[in-house]
């Protein structure tokens, strides 16, 4: 047993045992919507992987470089060499086309996981002490993700993304004062600069991804450290988290989400046609093409500059131009409003507790309110940077349509908050479980104003200690402890995640976990599964709590002996060694 | 999308009640003015003219006089058809643009109503109301490479770099190009229909004209879509409502899947 | 040996549809490298692929779902508020009397030096900027065009008046500035009485020559609509009126396109009077 015997070297040496043990035993919340981040860091390790084998390929230069190879309309044209080497990367090597569009696909989708993520945490108050700076850590990503994408997006030097790349600029330029310094800081010399794709690629390759990785591990660091939120359920209270084994559960389960993620991505890049840069031709400074448009990530950007209307004017003479409210006060304010929500909300609801129990969504109307009307608006954004596609499917004048969507982006996102504030408020004061059993008298006590008591905000943070039939069990297994809880009528038995070498730890552990509750201490063997649908579970798998319990029995057996003190485990002997 | 945006607007000719209206503008801005002298027969008709010009005459006045005019004069509904030239005629007749039952503002392809012999009468017919305009020209292969350049720089503003069209102003298109043959290619350059800008001699010569056409009629080819399939080449948001339906459709739902048994 | 618990029967099938997915993933890993090594063709190569990776993900969910217990766990949460007895203890350790951070002259010089050594390692980030022209903002309003600057097509040709005829547009660039990516320029022949508002660079003869660069986000602006004399910025939708002096119209550009003064040269080819009316492309704080 080689791996047995490696794992026993380290272990005598670093002393890890203790710690895997509590990382192994570390207990994820079932609840789906845990999982939605993951698909985000698995999209960024897929980014990683496929990035790392395309800048093998990919030639970050302006210079001139005269492309040769099987894309016959380029064949002997002159072209940069960022550009002749993704055609290259495209036509003519092998596998090389899969590896840039599944990179460019798991770009999409990295960003579109990082934002149903961020939703996810919003609406559930995941936020809440002492979670901000994960938050901050985690709006920090997004930035990133977004400047990153953009990166790599222009990086090719095609004429789709030299556009993109000119109007980024053109924003930078229209800040006040500094504007033309900024640019010529990031470009090196007007637009379009020899530096240019050199410093994109640095960027692209070494700082941003290297920025990414490190906050990636604080972000996980502090999951880790802080442990999970949950969502309320028996047996959850604010002192424990609830749901499933790292190992072996959640690792499988994990793994199985990684490779599912890996699955899409390369059916993606292998089956769906992304960023055709060969069609779009290399970049040159007096052409475009129609119709243009970035990458959704950054299209709402682009949807506020089309809507914005052509309004400028002069400070002492000096310009502020247009571009400058949609593209550089908007995505400012956007951001901060981000990093600043879990410091606003808790300046104007009072509550300065922390929590680790999640709100459902309907509990916070205002909200839910908020984040349905500021979904809406760059919703309305997105939808229009593609006006003109929009215009020629619906066959309507483009212009008109700019218009109702100039009307749009401010009267939906009024009209999609207030109803969500009002179906939130519907649902919290009825009681309807989920929206499709909404009644009009829900409706109606929902448009009522508020009821004098806040009856959530006082609710006591702990079960109530004198429930009747809640109770701790601890019961020794071997020469190791274990406890549980248990709520009989309700059916609910809970096991920790764990066990320990003494009856002392175990009870501290229960303690923390639940307080108040009364505790039994159970001799002998491990009382009878209580009925309901844990049951089947502990009792399909109590044989394998059972061998992780002899197994960590053995481990202290054996550190035992090695000691000198000698003492056999009851179920550990080990035959035949040495 | 665009074959469904085009053929949504396309009516099929029936001859019984064959009021046949011209578009405004499609024809009236042709450069006649500054076109090569008139020649009454065109050199490069795609079939021989054999029907005669009674034929032209007869299907000019069935289908196209009661906007154009008995001698092509124009009228309200429609343009004058003097001096516009073979190549005009024969490509709004071949690409189905005409005749239309009723005036719209901008007549998408469909299918030819007339066959290639009654277009080529019609041409000539056309060309006896006056001298002028381009003819239809003669295409031949050319290089790929420098059509591409070409392409880039006179057509892609409008028609986009990957040749899937894009809206104008006013509800105008400017359409796909991957149904027009190569003649139907260079007669656009050279009449400009609509609102598109001509693209005469001085501007383009014949040889670049037929790297045009080239290049054209390779970027229809499914070849160039080496990636799969290409979403209308529509370009980013298009895969990104792509990347969206995946992520939610496939990554969230697995996620929800793996998640399930939480009992929440 | 050592002697380990035995492992719990599988619930009947699970084993089988766990190891047939693993099967399919290593045909999924075969069929790409085979794909792959007869040449490569995109669209396999990412099934075989997706394959690998899904059987992989299905054995490990089914694996994970139904032979391992899962849910029913659970783990004590300490709470990250330490008691203040706790806090206070780290705290005075820190603030011992002779911890460092409590001499505070030393500290105050400690900071002016690390201070200095930051604002001094700003310097080489001065490097970034272009050093050939030292200040951004003239750069941004100079162009390659001037008085006497000829007109070249994109061929590199030098251009004549008859080479732009009415309803085309013809992409001119300054002759020995042709890459610049502030000087693209077109040039179109209108009809000067329809003007409404007449070019002020002028024209010859009804030719008109505009910088090609929407003043709005700076994308070239080569949609032109022959016959209602507009130009549309493919980006953003701002169209620009060329028979009132490129005004804006539509979209959100503000400013009209800045023209460009053209002469006959007496070799009878045009040539530029002089730079743009205004800065090209987009707006700037300087550019007034």
């Amino acid at each position: 047993m080689i791996v047995d015997r490696l794992a026993r070297a380290f272990d005598d040496r670093l002393r890890l045992s203790p710690l895997t043990r509590r990382a192994l035993a570390k207990v994820f919340p079932d609840h789906w919507s845990f999982m939605l981040g993951e698909i985000a860091l698995y999209s960024f390790v897929a980014l990683i992987l496929t990035g790392v084998y395309l800048t093998l390929f990919f030639d970050a230069s302006s210079a001139d470089r005269v492309y040769h190879g099987s894309y016959a309309p380029l064949d002997g044209t002159t072209t940069s060499a960022a550009y002749a080497s993704t055609v290259r990367l495209s036509w003519d090597v092998r596998a090389g086309l899969l590896i840039r569009q599944t990179h460019h696909w798991a770009a999409v989708v990295f960003v579109a996981a990082i934002l149903v993520h961020l939703v996810r945490i919003f609406f559930t108050g995941a936020f809440r002490k002492p979670r901000e700076l994960n938050w901050l850590v985690g709006v920090t990503m997004l930035t990133l993700a977004l400047a990153n994408g953009f990166t790599g997006y222009s990086m090719p030097d095609d004429l789709l993304s030299g556009l993109g790349l000119r109007i980024i600029v053109s924003v930078v330029e229209s800040i006040p004062l500094v504007g033309s310094w900024l640019a010529a800081l990031g470009l090196g010399g007007e637009f379009p600069s020899d530096e240019m794709i050199p410093r994109m690629f640095v960027t692209h390759v070494l700082l941003v991804p290297a920025v990414l990785v490190a906050l990636v591990s604080v972000h996980l660091a502090m999951i880790v450290r802080q442990k999970h939120s949950q969502f309320p359920g028996p047996g959850r209270t604010e002192h424990n988290v609830v749901g499933s084994r790292l190992y072996p559960s959640y690792t499988l389960r994990s793994l199985a989400l990684f490779l599912w993620v890996l699955a899409v991505l390369f059916a993606l890049g292998g089956l769906v046609q992304i960023n055709p840069v060969w069609l779009y031709g290399p970049f040159a400074p007096d052409q475009s093409t129609s119709p243009a448009q970035p990458d959704w990530y950054v299209a709402w950007g682009d949807g506020a500059l089309r809507l914005f209307p052509p309004w400028e004017f002069h400070i002492a003479g000096h310009l502020v131009p247009a571009p400058f409210f949609p593209g550089v006060v908007l995505g400012g304010v956007t951001f901060l409003a981000l990093y600043a929500w879990p410091f606003l909300e808790r300046w104007c609801s009072g509550d300065h507790r922390p929590h680790q129990l999640l709100d459902r969504p309907r509990d916070h109307p205002v909200r839910i309110g908020v984040g349905v009307m500021a979904l809406t608006f760059f919703g309305v954004l997105v939808v229009a940077a593609g006006d003109d596609i929009l215009a020629r499917l619906l066959r309507v004048p483009v212009y008109d349509l700019l218009n109702v969507l100039r009307v749009l982006v401010f009267v939906l996102p009024v009209l999609a908050g207030a109803s969500a504030f009002l179906l939130a408020r519907s649902l919290r004061r009825g009681d309807a479980a989920r929206l499709g059993e909404l009644t009009r008298s829900d409706l109606r006590a929902g448009r009522r104003p508020a009821p004098a008591a806040r009856a959530a905000t006082d609710e006591p943070e702990l079960p109530a200690p004198d429930r009747p039939g809640e109770r701790i069990e601890l019961w020794p297994e071997g020469e190791v402890w274990r406890w549980r809880y248990r709520d009989e009528p309700a059916g609910v038995a809970i096991l920790s995640n764990r066990v320990v070498l003494t009856e002392q730890e175990a009870t501290e552990a229960a303690r923390l976990a639940y307080p108040g509750v009364d505790h039994v201490t159970v001799p002998g063997p491990p009382p009878p599964a209580p009925p309901g649908r844990v049951r089947a579970a502990v009792r399909r798998w109590g044989n394998a709590a059972l061998g992780v319990a002899v197994l960590a029995g053995a481990l202290r057996q054996r550190r035992a002996s090695r000691r000198g003190k000698g003492g056999n485990g009851p179920a550990g002997r080990r035959g035949g060694e040495r | 999308m665009g074959a469904g945006t085009y053929r949504s607007t396309r009516r099929r000719w029936q001859p019984g009640r064959a009021v046949v209206l011209g578009a405004a503008l499609s024809l009236a801005a042709g450069p006649a003015a500054l076109a090569a002298p008139a020649d009454p027969t065109p050199a490069g008709s795609p079939t021989p003219n054999r029907a005669g010009g009674a034929r032209g005459e007869e299907l000019f006045r069935q289908n196209c006089a009661s906007c154009h005019g008995q001698q092509g004069q124009g009228s309200q509904r429609g343009p004058s058809l003097v001096g516009v030239g073979p190549a005009s005629v024969d490509f709004q007749l071949s690409t189905g643009r005409m005749p239309i039952p009723h005036e719209i503002p901008q007549p998408g392809r469909g299918e030819p109503v007339f066959s290639s012999d009654e277009i080529a009468a019609l041409v000539d017919h056309v060309g006896s109301f006056g001298g002028g305009g381009p003819q239809i020209p003669r295409v031949a292969p050319g290089s790929l490479t420098a059509g591409r350049e070409l392409y880039a720089a006179n057509c892609a503003p409008c028609h986009g770099a990957t040749g899937s069209g894009a809206p104008l102003t006013n509800g105008w298109i400017a359409p796909p190009l991957y149904e027009a043959t190569s003649v139907q290619v260079a007669e656009a350059i050279r009449v400009g229909p609509g609102l598109m800008p001509v693209f005469p001699s001085q501007v383009l010569t014949d040889e670049q004209v037929n790297d045009l056409t080239t290049y054209v009629r390779r970027l229809g080819s499914e070849h160039l879509d080496r990636g799969g399939n290409p979403l209308g080449r529509l370009g980013p948001l298009a895969e990104g409502l792509v990347g969206w339906i995946v992520t939610l459709g496939l990554l969230v739902a697995a996620a929800r899947w793996l998640g399930r048994r939480a009992g929440e | 040996m050592r002697r380990r618990a035995p492992v719990p029967a599988a619930p009947p099938g699970v084993n089988r549809r766990i190891i047939l997915s693993f099967l399919t993933s290593a045909a999924g890993a075969i069929g790409f490298a085979v794909t792959y090594g007869l040449g490569g063709q995109t669209q396999w190569e990412g099934v075989c692929l997706a394959v690998a990776f899904a059987g992989l993900a299905t054995g490990l969910a089914i694996w994970g779902r139904r032979l391992v217990p899962a849910g029913g766990y659970v783990e004590e949460h300490e709470g990250f508020t330490p008691p203040p007895a706790e806090q206070a203890l780290t705290a005075a350790v820190l603030t011992a009397p002779d911890s460092p951070i409590r001499r505070r002259g030393l500290l105050a010089a400690l900071g002016l030096a690390l201070t200095a050594l930051g604002v001094a390692a700003l310097f080489p980030l001065r490097s970034l900027l272009p050093w050939d022209r030292n200040r951004p903002v003239p750069a941004r309003r100079d162009t390659p065009w001037g008085p006497g600057v000829r007109l070249l097509t994109a061929d590199g040709k030098p251009l004549r008046p008859e080479d732009v005829p009415a309803g085309t547009m013809v992409g001119v660039f300054p002759e020995g500035g042709t890459g610049a990516g502030d000087a693209p320029a077109f040039a179109v022949r209108m009809q000067p009485e329809r003007f409404t508002r007449p070019p002020s660079a002028g024209h010859l003869a009804g030719l008109v020559v505009y910088s090609l660069l929407c003043t709005h986000a700076g994308c070239p602006v080569r949609l032109y609509l022959k016959g209602t004399g507009r130009v549309l910025c493919p980006c953003h939708q701002s169209s620009f009126d060329l028979l009132a002096d490129a005004a804006p119209v539509a979209g959100p550009a503000a400013r009209p396109l800045p023209g460009l003064p053209i002469e006959l040269g007496p070799d009878g080819y045009l040539r530029a009077g002089g730079d743009f009316t205004a800065p090209p492309g987009a707006g700037f704080w300087s550019r007034r």
